[in-house]
């Protein structure tokens, strides 16, 4: 159906529940005016309308302010995000209200796309949020202009560990001039099965055995033909619209790379980053073991409408697939020829430059990364936690297949994250779905040899 | 069916200076609406087209560099090519169709007032519903158009992602979504035909064919010229069918100018480059409808 039309994974899940709110909308809307609005919808409504929340929990009685000790202050906090994270960032916001009560927070949520849109435009007129959400691959869009906090000062004054917090997840806002955001979560990639149908098949549970070649053998085995020889059921599925779930995972365990450390040049050109991006058209064209775009635009994620027997994919789907009454396990991702990969991308919290309230703003970003904040976070299964106390404690026992999901980042890749990095991605991506996943004009080899001066243009001008 | 009747010259007072000072009080909060809302943010997107301006930081003077940037930019030029294709096929397609409707509809039986409202209430009803379901229509896999096709032996068609049926497949879900503002505009035209005109020429003899075709349409034209030059403009500036119809981005087959100028300025932190680009957007469509407004000394008929 919908996916995100940024090159970001993270946010097609976001995209999607907005989508699937606007239809209960419609739906609620078709019921007539007798029948009353379900609850589901109108959550849907006050989602998709962004919206400003002012905290409302009383100041506790024994007031301890965790620490504070600056002026009284209100702060607002920007975050994108579906109706379950609405309440739940409310929870957390409370809750550090009440904590320290001389802070009030505002939180301002907005779809995907005009979260973007609004805070650019905020941004230009001076009035940004004083701390926003920070997706991982556009934060050197924003920290290189000038816009963004250096935390260090307060990290070095308040003796702030940030080893407390996952390694990858740190350095993804940290540049040679300060750390400019705190991670608040994070996303990996990982294989989802659906148990129901491998027990039919009578085939053992994917591991962490498996290899590009087993996860075929398989796929073909589960790929099944109805009447007049459609298919039925697939045996994989994934997205080819985006880096992150799961072609970059293809280039990095075949032994290639998407850009360089200077971000200066595109790797994508090698002949194994090609390699990684066609096992993704073979196991479309080739091996015909999981839906083509056009399939997948119709018919929406097929593991969670139970049509696919696995799925490569983020780990923002649990909650999903959970609610999609699937019975299903989480393992790694099959092993290419050059070893095991996955894909991580963190939410930082990060402060606006012109914050009136830096103090207060600070307290708030490091209260989001703290034990409390992220087992609420976690209770969302929508990301990880990024603290690794909460992350191998509570979060890896918290449904089966989350330990998966925490050893994941022992093995995990940053998600690319750079300067210019939508309109390289876009370039990348349009020439892609046109030329190598929707149909299989031409071989992953030949689009990239292709498209290769047109991103390095990018790259050069930015 | 006399020419548009052009008023005497004003200039020197008369008796319609007095009017005229009234008519420009009237007119007053529109055109202070139009000079702070509009006529203000055209000219600001002047000076930024001739800036590298990423809307954070300050902006640098790099003088036409956009402009002949942009007419080598292979995206831009197929956005072009898109949105005049759309502009093209949709509006005559779109006005004949509206029309047809309109004289169909402009008759007094049962339940005329539900049939136009039903034609009306896609105008009114959100782009994003109006997706979902032609999403669904469209669909590859099971769409209601391809199952249809089907009872008559016609193959499955990719209808969004195949680049030469996904354009034509936006733009007529584009036509059926504005018909209701067309028939409208044309029943309220048709119904401010005096019927003695009509009655006269059935005295004279004419047939229902010569009635339309003498009557009825010449008195029609000024609905025409106007829906005519709504649609031509609201065409070439189209942006949320496409937005929200081809996912996860527009192809090189479905990007339009609008998307675009969107792109650049809200994702890839060029704002001088998608001024540049609207600018050239504007003298466009600035161009076609000067010459739309001049053309309709020979064709547009005021009573």
């Amino acid at each position: 159906m919908f996916s995100d039309r940024t090159a970001t994974g993270g946010a097609r899940r976001r995209r999607l529940l907005a989508l699937v709110g606007g239809l209960a909308i419609v739906i609620s809307a078709c019921g007539g005016s007798t029948a009353s609005p379900s609850g589901a919808a109108q959550t849907a409504a006050a989602a998709s309308a962004s919206q400003a929340i002012e905290s409302s929990v009383p100041p506790s009685a024994a007031p301890s302010d965790a620490g504070y000790t600056g002026p009284e202050a209100t702060i607002t906090y920007s975050i994108w995000g579906d109706p379950q994270e609405i309440k739940n960032q409310q929870a957390i916001v409370d809750a550090f209200h009440a904590t320290t009560p001389k802070i009030t927070v505002k939180v301002t949520v907005s779809d995907w796309d005009p979260y973007w849109d609004k805070l650019q435009t905020s941004i230009a007129g001076g009035d940004a949020p004083d701390v926003f959400a920070m997706d991982g691959p556009l934060f050197p869009d924003y920290q290189t202009r000038d816009v963004l906090l250096d935390l260090k000062p307060f990290i070095d004054r308040d003796g702030y560990d940030l080893g407390q917090l996952a390694d990858q997840a740190v350095s993804d806002f940290k540049t040679p001039d300060g750390q400019f955001g705190v991670p608040r979560d994070l996303n990996v990639v990982a294989l989802y099965y659906n148990k129901k149908m491998f027990d039919t098949a009578g085939i053992p549970y994917p591991d962490g055995t498996w290899d590009w070649a087993k996860l075929v053998d398989v796929a073909k085995q589960l790929t099944l033909k109805g009447a007049g020889g459609k298919t039925s059921q697939w045996g994989f599925y994934t997205e080819s619209t985006d880096m992150e779930n799961y072609w970059s995972e293809l280039v990095w365990q075949n032994g290639g790379d998407i850009i360089s450390a200077d971000h200066k040049t595109s790797l994508v050109g090698s002949d194994q980053a090609a390699g990684g991006i066609q096992f993704l058209q073979d196991l479309i064209w080739k091996h015909k073991v999981m839906p083509d775009a056009a399939i997948t635009d119709a018919l929406g994620d097929a593991f969670e409408q139970g049509q696919a027997a696995m799925e490569a994919n983020g780990s923002w789907l649990v909650a999903t697939h959970q609610a999609a009454g699937l019975d299903f396990g989480i393992a790694p991702l099959p092993k290419g020829p050059a070893g095991q990969a996955t894909s991580i991308n963190p939410t930082g919290a990060v402060v606006y430059k012109g914050t009136k309230s830096p103090e207060a703003a600070w307290a708030f970003v490091k209260y989001l990364a703290s034990p409390a904040a992220q087992t609420k976070l976690m209770e969302l299964k929508a990301s990880l936690p990024a603290n690794k106390a909460v992350l191998t404690g509570p979060f890896a026992t918290s449904f089966d297949g989350a330990k998966v999901l925490a050893d994941a980042i022992g093995y995990a890749h940053i998600k690319p994250s750079f300067k210019g990095f939508n309109d390289w991605t876009t370039a990348l991506q349009t020439e892609l779905d046109a030329n190598v996943f929707t149909e299989p004009k031409k071989t992953a080899r030949q689009a990239l040899t292709d498209v290769l001066p047109k991103l390095d243009e990018i790259l050069a001008g930015q | 069916m006399t020419r548009l009747r052009r008023p005497a010259s004003r200039r020197g007072g008369g008796p319609l200076a007095g009017e005229g000072r009234w008519a420009l009080a009237f007119l007053l909060p529109t055109l202070l609406g139009l000079a702070v809302l509009s006529a203000g943010p055209i000219l600001a997107t002047l000076a930024i087209s001739l800036t590298k301006w990423d809307l954070l930081t300050a902006p640098k003077l790099v003088g036409l560099d956009n402009f002949l940037a942009l007419l080598s930019d292979d995206r831009f030029l197929k956005a072009l090519r898109n949105t005049f294709f759309y502009t093209v096929v949709s509006v005559p397609i779109g006005l004949v169709v509206a029309l047809a409707l309109a004289l169909a509809l402009n008759t007094k039986v049962r339940g005329i007032a539900f049939i136009r409202t039903a034609y009306f209430l896609p105008v009114v009803t959100s782009t994003i519903a109006i997706a979902l379901v032609w999403q669904w229509i469209y669909s590859a896999d099971s769409g209601l158009l391809n199952q249809v096709l089907g009872v008559f032996g016609i193959t499955s068609q990719k209808w969004l992602s195949d680049p030469t049926l996904a354009m034509p497949s936006i733009i007529a879900m584009s036509i059926w979504q504005g018909l209701g503002v067309n028939v409208i505009i044309f029943l309220a035209g048709l119904q401010a035909i005096p019927s003695d005109l009509l009655d006269a020429a059935s005295v004279d003899g004419a047939g229902s064919w010569a009635r339309l075709r003498n009557v009825t349409l010449p008195l029609l034209t000024p609905s025409v010229f106007f829906t005519g030059v709504l649609s031509l403009i609201g065409s070439f500036q189209v942006f949320d069918q496409i937005f929200v119809l081809v996912k996860p981005r527009p192809t090189e087959a479905t990007i339009t100018v609008v998307y675009f100028i969107y792109e650049n300025g809200f994702r890839f932190f060029k704002m001088g480059y998608a001024s540049a680009a609207s600018w050239i957007l504007f003298l466009i469509v600035a161009f076609f409808s000067a010459v739309y407004f001049r053309s309709q000394n020979r064709w547009v008929h005021y009573q």
